[in-house]
This record gives structure tokens, sequence and C-alpha cells, in this order.
């Protein structure tokens, strides 16, 4: 296929899936590290504060290697919107220059400054340092998820910029560039949702070591903490901030949320599908399980809100892939609905403490690890796929934003170079990740043995 | 505020180029200095655990540029699309390779990480000098200002370039050694035991290599584009940059004759700074030159509006400050607790 424009957006979709599996970790995590490093701080010794600090050590270790993948995967995309999007980012780098510098000035300066004190500070900072550092990195890391939303946020719902008299856009109020009200249901959505990956993944690794029978006290720790922030980020990830998402999208991109509702007709007691294919030649779902009203009440607050379908837009306006579109935002749903479930069952458990002893809901915690990563992942496919077929809504369209020098063939010699690399990258992570959670927490394994010991060893 | 913006954003590529630049060197020389697993293990350690904060200046630079100069963010970012994905690969090996390279008590793993590590760098460092060649001589531009460049052509510097040139080649070779020079300088500072010895030795030796080069450069580009040496020797602040690098070239003398590793490493220093500078000026007013149809472009044309540039420069001052205090913070942090174990335990051998 000769068109540069399907391999870039390959290449871009590609590259930042595969990134963003990464923050959304590091995002999660840290949060609880720096709470685990406060309690250890406020306890002050003792068992009750050594609980705290092993668990900060174990997590911050698998922290330090996600945080590290996740920073050489993000590199190429400063970089992408300048080798495969030239037009684009002649025409809107006025604008969105903005926060990819600020992103790069603010938060990474910040991170990488304290991420390695983070990791290795054990020997040389004080609990309250640590816990400063801590702060720090965790900072930086949802200062950095701030600036790519409202990055992000002016490409869905253009804010703040003027048209400059050789066609490109620039900011003329900062203000309303950077506190453009689509970024804070965006940033909340999706900094809940991290936390929704954080703690499962927290909750599976107790999980495991719970079914195993090894490390229980930590066992215990990472099961509590993650099925309780587990349940609350699942709830608040659905309401309010999907919620509050989803009437955004209502309000001004209707044609998304008939694509990803599969609406073809308009009306109201709109119904919400929950199940069925969509079938954009003849417009219609096939094989659906509706709920009559449902879509209504949830775009309008109202069950006799008119919710306009695909039909009442010229076909050129249309996402151009309709049914991916669905499918990533029911999938989404789907998942979430049931987070919500499992964790209610979890923290039930929890409380009448039979959590730990409980195999097959043990099994389930410790399966369920990678389906956050797949409802984000949805998530954001139909944040991206709903925005088509613009760049910048009703703004510029995407075929127009591709690089004009560069020929599909090299693109894709890049997208395979990338895969390849990452294809490496990923299972350096897994090895390595994965040998981190079978050694396991606890002092048994100190990762400070003392160097004159090692000295000896390896001479 | 076209003027300010190029300053600033010579000045973060110079502090790339001066904090990364010895991240790399010591990359490319890593075998040299640390023959023994055990010596390379010590010179990951010099590098320090806030290392990646380097790197960062050259991601702050491509955003800055972008927002500053929009245009030619989109031309050089597409005109040199595959050596930027190399760039790209070397920068991800490089960080894994660095990382990750001696977390596991292996041999086979740390060998494959340490080959990694010296290949990416050299790469790079090869990569940032025949880009800068690149601009140097000039891009075949179209009519609007886009250009597309082969890896190589017929290997000369008129009509239809390629990325690679005999010029573009012996700039890259320039920047390898003056990045090794400079790498080994920083090892013979922070390195402890057999590495720093044999850093010591090699700073000096790799520095008159350099300096030679630089000598070689400037002869060559006085062939290429002698309207580029032209300006640096007219311009004030031309001038300025030669004195620059003649002190940092009589620092590195006076610091290697008397075995003062602090003032050479200054003085290798101040001559990059001098060099960088200077090629700021003489490219100064011409971002994107042009060796093809189109016409050369001038920053005033690439620049974004007035505007943008006025409201993004206090957030710039700002994050600056700040990004510096939090390595002075850091770094002294470190250094204070640690006075004679620094280079032993601020970096664990392995997780």
């Amino acid at each position: 296929m000769d068109d540069v424009v399907f391999w870039s957006r390959l290449q871009f979709g590609f590259t930042i899936t595969y990134h963003y599996l990464f923050p959304q970790l590091t995002m999660g995590l840290a949060p609880l590290i720096a709470a685990w490093k406060w309690k250890a701080m406020r306890a002050g010794g003792g068992p009750d504060g050594e609980r705290y600090v092993t668990a900060a050590r174990f997590w911050s270790i698998i922290f330090a290697i996600n945080f590290v993948v996740g920073v050489v995967t993000g590199i190429p995309m400063e970089f992408q919107f300048g080798t495969n999007w030239a037009n684009f980012s002649a025409y809107s780098g006025g604008v969105i220059g903005q926060t990819l510098a600020m992103e790069g000035m603010f938060a990474f300066f910040l991170e990488s400054a304290f991420v390695g004190a983070l990791v290795w500070g054990d020997r040389w900072l004080s609990p309250r340092a640590q816990f400063a550092v801590a702060m720090c990195v965790a900072g930086g890391a949802w200062l950095s998820g701030y600036f790519i939303l409202v990055t992000n946020a002016f490409m869905q719902h253009p804010a703040g910029y003027e048209t400059a008299a050789d066609g490109t856009i620039h900011v003329s109020d900062f203000a309303a560039y950077l506190l453009n009200p689509w970024a804070f249901v965006m940033y909340a959505h999706n900094m809940t949702a991290a936390l929704v990956t954080g703690s499962f993944v927290v909750a599976a690794v107790g999980a495991f070591y719970a079914l195993r029978g090894i490390f229980s006290e930590q066992a215990r720790l990472f099961l509590t903490w993650g099925v309780t922030v587990g349940l609350v980020s699942s709830l608040v990830v659905a309401y309010p901030t999907g919620d509050a998402q989803a009437k955004q999208v209502a309000k001004h991109q209707e044609v998304s949320l008939a694509a990803m509702e599969g609406r073809f007709d308009s009306g109201s007691m709109a119904e919400v599908n929950i199940i069925g294919q969509p079938n954009v030649a003849e417009r219609r779902i096939d094989n659906p399980i509706r709920l009559p009203g449902a879509l209504s009440y949830l775009a309008t607050g109202s069950f006799h809100g008119d919710v306009r379908g695909l039909g009442a837009f010229p076909q050129d306006q249309w996402p151009t892939n309709i049914e991916l579109l669905y499918y990533s935002f029911h999938v989404m749903v789907g998942l979430g609905t049931l987070f919500i479930a499992l964790m209610l069952i979890a923290v039930v458990q929890l409380y009448r403490r039979k959590l730990l002893t409980n195999r097959p809901l043990l099994w389930v915690l410790m399966l369920a690890a990678p389906f956050p990563y797949i409802a984000t992942t949805a998530g954001w496919m139909t944040a991206e796929l709903g925005r088509q077929p613009w760049l910048i809504y009703g703004l510029y369209r995407t075929v127009d934003g591709a690089s004009r020098t560069v020929h599909a063939g090299t693109v894709l010699f890049t997208l395979i170079g990338c895969a390849g690399l990452y294809f490496l990258v990923g299972v350096v992570y897994l090895v390595l990740v994965g040998r981190e959670i079978f050694r396991g927490p606890g002092p048994r394994h100190h990762p400070y043995a003392a160097d004159d010991e090692q000295q000896a060893d390896h001479g | 505020m076209v003027e300010t913006w190029y300053i600033l954003l010579t000045f973060m590529l110079a502090m790339f180029i001066l904090l990364d630049g010895w991240n790399i060197g010591v990359g490319v020389l890593h075998y040299r200095l640390g023959p023994t697993d055990h010596e390379r293990r010590e010179v990951i350690r010099a590098l320090g655990s806030s290392w990646s904060w380097n790197e960062v200046w050259l991601i702050a630079f491509g955003g800055c540029l972008f927002l500053s100069f929009p245009k030619a963010y989109a031309a050089y970012f597409s005109g040199f699309y595959l050596a930027f994905f190399l760039l790209l690969w070397c920068f991800i090996l490089r960080g894994l390779a660095i990382e990750l390279g001696h977390v596991i008590d292996d041999r086979l793993w740390r060998s494959f990480w340490d080959a990694m590590l010296r290949f990416s760098s050299v790469l790079l460092a090869l990569l940032i000098g025949i880009a800068s060649g690149n601009v140097v001589r000039g891009l075949p531009l179209d009519a609007d200002g886009w250009f597309a460049l082969p890896f190589f052509t017929h290997l000369g510097v008129h009509g239809d370039v390629g990325l690679l040139d005999w010029y573009t080649i012996s700039a890259g070779i320039f920047t390898l050694v003056t990045l090794a020079a400079h790498g080994a300088g920083y090892a013979a500072l922070t390195a402890s035991g057999t590495v720093r010895d044999r850093a010591s030795r090699i700073a000096p030796r790799l520095w008159v290599l350099a300096v030679l080069l630089l000598v070689v450069m400037a002869c060559e580009t006085i062939a290429v584009r002698p309207e580029f040496m032209r300006a640096m020797s007219t311009r004030p602040l031309g001038l300025l940059g030669f004195l620059v690098i003649a002190a940092g070239v009589g620092g590195l003398v006076v610091g290697h004759r008397g075995a003062r590793t602090g003032l050479a490493f200054a003085g290798g220093c101040a001559a990059i700074t001098g060099v960088i500078s200077n090629g700021a000026v003489g490219l100064f007013p011409t971002m994107l030159p042009s060796t093809g149809a189109g016409q050369s472009r001038t920053v005033f044309e690439l620049a974004a509006t007035e505007h943008n540039l006025l409201v993004a420069l206090p957030w710039w001052t700002l994050a600056t400050m700040l990004a510096i205090g939090y390595l002075v913070f850091i770094v002294r942090h470190q250094r204070a607790r640690h006075e004679n174990k620094f280079s032993r335990s601020a970096y664990p051998k392995r997780l």
C-alpha cells in the first residue's frame, strides 16, 4: 500500500500504544510508593514501618525498570511529530509546541534528577528525604501526563488559538489553552485509569504470593492496598470521570459518540448497544442486545434527550474506522464494569478476612493484571479513532498532516525497525520484572549487599 | 524575541552536547577505560544516578524548537527522517544499557549490554557530528522549504547531496573524537581507581587529536561554506567565541601538563562551548540553508508569532532554574552523605 498517511498512522499508533503501557504503571504505582514511604516515615522504624519499607523498596525496583522502558520508548514520540507529521507540526507547532516543550522542561528534568535517588537512595537518604524524592518523581510523572493531555485536549477540542496570516495557528490565549476544560476531564479520567492499572498489578502480585503461600505479610499488604485502591479507582474512572468524558464527547463530538455507540439513526430514547456487530454498509447493528433510553440518559441526562446518529452527518465527517472505534469503546466500558464487580467482591472478602484464603478469587485477581492495560489501550483508541478524520477537531484533517518528503517505504522501514527493537525491549522488561517478582520482597533479598562482600566475590 | 529564542535554543543544544556528550564519550571509551568487567561497572557508576538529566536537554531542545520555530522543526525532522530514527534507536539502546546493563549478575547479560552501550554511543557521536555537518553544508530545499536526504549520493558537497559526504563524515569523526576526549576528561574527574588513571592518560592524547581535527574542520568549512566562517570572524560574538575556544585549549594544555584534571576538564568544556556558540553565530540568521532549488530560510521566516515567543519566556526561565536546582540539590545531597563512598554505592552493583 503506497499510502504514507496510513503507515505513519500505524507507526504512531503502535509506538504510542506500546509506550503508554509503561507510563500508566509508573503513574499508578508512584502514588502508592509515595504513600508507603510516608507510612514508613511516620512509623519511624520497628516492624510496622519495616513492612512499608520492604513494600516500597520492592515496588521501587519494578518501578525503576518500568520507568526506564517508559522513558526510552517515549523519546521517539516527541520526535515523531516532526518526522512523520511535518505538515501538522508546521501548522500547529505554534500551539502544541508549547506544552510539548513544557513537558520536557518541567516534568522530564524533575523525574530524571530524582528517579535514581528514588531507587538507590535507601542508603543515603533519610526516610523523610526518601518520601520527598518519591513525591518528586510521582509529581514529575503526573505533570508529564498533564502536559500531554493538554496537547491532546487541544487536538480534540481546540481552544485559545488564533490563525496567523500564513495559515498556521498560534496561541492567542495561553490560559485558555492550558486550562482547556476538555483537558481537566481527560486528565481526571486518565490518571484514575492509571491508578486502576497500578492497583490491579499490586493486587495481582499479592494474589500470586498468597496462592503460593510465600511472603505472606507482604502479600497481605499488597492485596489490602491493591483491592482498596482498585475499587475506589475503578468506581471513579467510571463515575464521575468516565461519565464526564462521555458527556463532553456527546456535547462537542456528536459524530464520535454516534460511531462509538454504533448509532446510525437519530432521535430520543436512544439505546445503548451492549453487544452487537456494527454493519456500516447497511447502517445497522447485527445481533444487538439493547438497553433502551440509556444512551439518551447518559449523554444528555434525560431519557428523552435527542442523540443524533451517523446518518445525520455528512460521510466525510465520519470517523474513518467505525468498527474499530465501536469495539474499542465497548471493550473499555465492558472491562471497566467487570473491574468494579471484581474489586467490590474482593473488598467485601477482605473486610470479612476471607480474601487471603479464597483461592478462586485470588486466581482471578492474579490473572486480572493484564486487563487494565487492555482497557486503557481501548480507551485511548476510542479517543483517537473518535477524533478522526480530524487531527485537530474541526480544523485540520489527518490526511493533510503527514510529512511531504517521506515516502511510505521509508516509514515502513522505520515501523519494522521500531517493532523489532520494541520486541527486544519487551523481552528484557518481562525477564527483569518477572525475575524481581519471583525473587520477591523482603530482607532475604536485599539489593544492597555490602560492597566489600561483593568486591570479594567479583574482585 | 526571535534572537532571544535562537540564543536559548543554542544554550539548550550546548547543554545537551556538553552534558550528555560526556555520557556518550564515556560510552565510546567504555572498553578502553574498563578492560575488565568489574572496571566497566565502575565506569557506569561514574556516570552517576542522574545521568539521564543530561539527555533531557535534547528533548527540551526539540520541544522548544517546535514551539519557537515550528517550520524549522518540521523541515529538519522530516528531512533527516532516517537519521533521526537511527538516533532514537541509539538513545533507546544506550538508555537500556546504562540502566539495566548491570542489574543481572550474569556475564552474558553484562557483555551484551556493554557491547550495546559502545555501539550506540559511537553511532550517537557520529550522527550528531554528521547532522551538524549537514546543517552547515546546506540542505537540498525544495520550493516549499522541505527536503529529503538519502543516506549518500556521490559523497560530494554540491548538487545532489546526501546525508553522508566527505565534509559531513569529517564532522562526524571530529565529533566522535571530541566527545570521547570530553568523556575521558569527565571519567578522570569522577571515576576512581584504575579507571580514573586510564582516563587521565587517554584524555590528553584524545584532546590533541580533537584540536587538530578542529583545525582541519575549520579549513574544510572555509572550502564548503566560506560565508559561514566569514560570519563567525566578523561578528563580535564570533570573535568572543574564538577567544573562548582559545582559553579552553589553553586550559587543556595547562591542565594536562600539570595533571590538573579539573582545569583540563573545564578547558575542554570551554572549547566545546565555544565551537557550538560559533556554529550558532556563523549560521545566523539562516536556519535552513539551501543547496537546492529552494531559497534558504531565515530565522525570521521560520519563527512562531511574537506573542508565542513572549509568552513562553517566563515559564522557560522558571523551568530552567528549577531544573538546575533539582540537579544541584541531588548531587550535593549525594556527595555530602557519601564523601568517600560516592563512587561506590551511589549506584549499586546489582538488583
